[in-house]
């Protein structure tokens, strides 16, 4: 073995160790604060309730043969898809030519628009929805606005899943405009100028040139808001009602309502399992050319 | 016992308490032992938490020299750091507010120290109406009680519902509120007009069917009836007659009355973990809750009835808060609601959450 080889593996063994040390803390982190708490939550799944006694040790499917059988949790499982799969739909329609034109746009103005994108994200969740029920409550902004401009109340908007699907496309859009803005900027503008000079119009040249080469980071957008849509919490709780049923709502219920925490964690598990296998579905689903690599 | 969080032994049951107490955070880590001059309090925030200060922590204990801290938070949570601390020789409270049945479930599992009654002197005031057995007050002391109701509009109700019956009446169509998160003492208070006992479910059930098909308006939180009445989206309601006392006093067009088959009666108070760090505060805690001051403070600002025997309301307060002469008033029972509150909930959410 030559001299140099030799070197060359004493640096290699340095980078890793190097590595192992930078990485470590993190990882023991990441184990400590996720994967330990998953781990006993999906013990506590198989665990048994009993309305006195609460958790009783046991390994048992039933809890999860209760959600799986009963058609009431199928339904909660279908709405929250449902809303979620609208919501990223929603967001990337209303998100991707805000984020284009923004990393476009040579205005002065740029970085004033872009602090308007992240300005709500400074303010809680919880507290723009309460927003939200303020303009669609009755008697809230917008029924005082029709019955003084037409004489008559406004739409029952509350309590509806409309309202649910606005409440959180207005909590998801910064994050997907931010992301996208990030993934446009990374595409040459040189490449449009090139479409146009030989005579693609701007929105064939997007389709066709643009949309393609941003198709890795739409679809790391797209799964961004269907995970946040899938485990929203606040906002169906305060705009959808009671009578509107999402997953996360509905684990917190029966903690806080049964003390259930076997099935607790059952709703838990099929609410992250069914949010990955959805996310991973989608991007199976791109064609391959368009993936993240 | 069959639960894992009630044995002793280094087996896999004790592994499992060990991770439920590491679920709650930095509840794991129990506190040592204290003199009788501090005293962690498990609260509800709010107003609730507000008044404790205002009617207990400040006027009676502090100048005592006894420090309160709050440690403020839901119920369910409340009673998961009771149960994942269990095993542990010293929790994280000396005191945990909660709501009876609650209070009873902790009790059963063994949860809760069964106080000495001789370091509480005040516990002899309680209201006999507000004893249940060894639970009640000598593991659970009744803090503050209200009943359930039969709230209206008096701008625009002038004959109002008397009797849970009424309320099926199709004048009532689409202008009736009640709370999601009450349900399971809906349902004991249906049980209560439809069969003479809280425990009629079936009752209830059939009646509160007819009801939800009445276009029921469910509220997801206490406070958002209180617009529901102002806006005129209902006029009439099942909740707590202190919430109307409440919203009263802060100029909603609220008025209530008790239901003329009885009320249930819903009582909280405060319980102390057995694994209580501090034990002599916690006594100290309980007696000055007692206290006729800090019970007429409640009344006054919440609308609860005082506990204790002791504690005179006067003027508007004991006129608000008044109920007409032999009102029939109704404690849950409390091992019937230990074994059927989680089937009942769910049947509530599947029925009458379900979508109208």
């Amino acid at each position: 073995m030559s001299v140099a080889a030799a070197l060359e593996r004493v640096d290699r063994r340095r980078e890793a160790v190097s590595a192992a040390f930078l990485l470590g803390p993190a990882t023991i982190f990441v184990c400590l604060t996720m994967v330990a708490p998953l781990v006993l939550l999906a013990r506590y799944s198989l665990n048994r309730f009993d309305p006195t006694e609460l958790m009783v040790t046991a390994l048992t499917p039933q809890n999860y043969l209760r959600f799986f059988t009963d058609p009431f949790y199928l339904r909660v499982l279908a709405t929250t898809i449902r809303v979620s799969v609208v919501v990223t739909a929603a967001c990337l329609v209303l998100g991707i030519p805000m984020a284009w034109r923004l990393a476009r746009t040579e205005s002065r103005w740029k970085s004033a628009y872009v602090m308007a994108i992240v300005l709500p994200l400074f303010i809680g969740a919880t507290t723009r929805t309460a927003g939200w029920m303020i303009l669609l409550a009755r008697g809230g902004m917008l029924d005082l606005a029709t019955r003084t401009l037409f004489g008559v109340p406004s739409l029952e908007l509350m309590n509806t899943e409309f309202a649910v699907v606005v409440g959180i496309v207005s909590i998801n859009l910064p994050f997907t405009i931010l992301t996208l803005q990030a993934v446009f900027e990374g595409i040459d503008p040189r490449l449009e100028e090139a479409a146009a000079s030989m005579g693609a119009a701007p929105a064939r040249s997007f389709q066709r040139v643009i949309l393609p080469l941003a198709m890795p980071g739409v679809l790391i957008a797209a799964m961004l808001c269907f995970i946040l849509a899938m485990n929203a919490f606040a906002t169906p709780l305060l705009l959808g009602g009671p009578r509107f049923q999402m997953m996360a709502p509905l684990l917190y219920w029966e903690f806080s309502t049964n003390n259930d925490w076997p099935f607790a964690g059952v709703l838990a598990f099929v609410l992250m399992a069914s949010t990955l296998a959805l996310t991973f579905l989608a991007g199976a689903a791109v064609p391959r050319r368009y993936r993240v690599r | 016992m069959g639960s894992h969080m009630m044995t002793a032994r280094p087996t896999r049951r004790r592994v499992l308490a060990a991770g439920a107490a590491l679920a709650v955070g930095p509840a794991l880590f129990g506190r040592s032992a204290q003199a009788a001059d501090r005293c962690v309090v498990g609260t509800w925030g709010g107003d609730y938490a507000r008044l404790l200060r205002e009617n207990i922590d400040d006027p009676i204990l502090k100048p005592k020299g006894m420090e309160v801290v709050q440690a403020v938070g839901d119920e369910a949570p409340r009673l998961a750091q009771l149960v994942a601390q269990h095993p542990l020789p010293r929790g994280a409270l000396d005191i945990a507010c909660m709501v009876a049945p609650t209070g009873y479930l902790a009790a059963q599992k063994g949860l809760l120290e069964t106080l000495d009654a001789a370091k509480v002197p005040n516990l002899k005031n309680v209201s006999p109406l507000l004893t249940s057995g060894t639970f009640m007050p000598n593991q659970f002391v009744p803090h503050i009680y209200s009943v359930q109701g039969i709230a209206y509009n008096p701008l625009t109700v002038k004959d109002p519902p008397k009797r849970w019956d009424d309320l099926l009446d199709p004048r009532w169509k689409g202008k009736i509120g009640a709370l999601a998160n009450s349900g399971f003492y809906i349902m004991m208070g249906a049980a209560l007009s439809q069969g003479g006992n809280p425990n009629e479910f079936d009752k209830a059930k059939a009646f509160l069917l007819k009801l939800n098909d009445n276009d029921l308006h469910l509220y997801a939180q206490t406070d958002d009836m209180a617009p529901g009445f102002k806006s005129g989206e209902i006029e009439v309601g099942i909740i707590w007659l202190a919430r109307t006392v409440m919203w009263q006093n802060a100029d909603f067009p609220v008025a209530g009355l008790v239901p003329e088959e009885g009320a249930m009666m819903y009582i909280s108070g405060m319980v102390m973990p057995a694994n209580a760090p501090d034990k002599e505060g916690a006594y100290a805690y309980m007696n000055a809750l007692l206290e006729p001051a800090a019970q007429q403070g409640f009344a006054a600002h919440m609308g609860y009835l005082p506990t204790v025997g002791n504690a005179d309301l006067t003027g508007k307060v004991a006129e608000q808060l008044a109920l007409p002469p032999g009102a029939k008033l109704v404690q849950p029972d409390y091992e019937t609601t230990g074994k059927l509150q989680p089937e009942m909930n769910d049947w509530w959410l599947k029925n009458i959450m379900r979508k109208a």
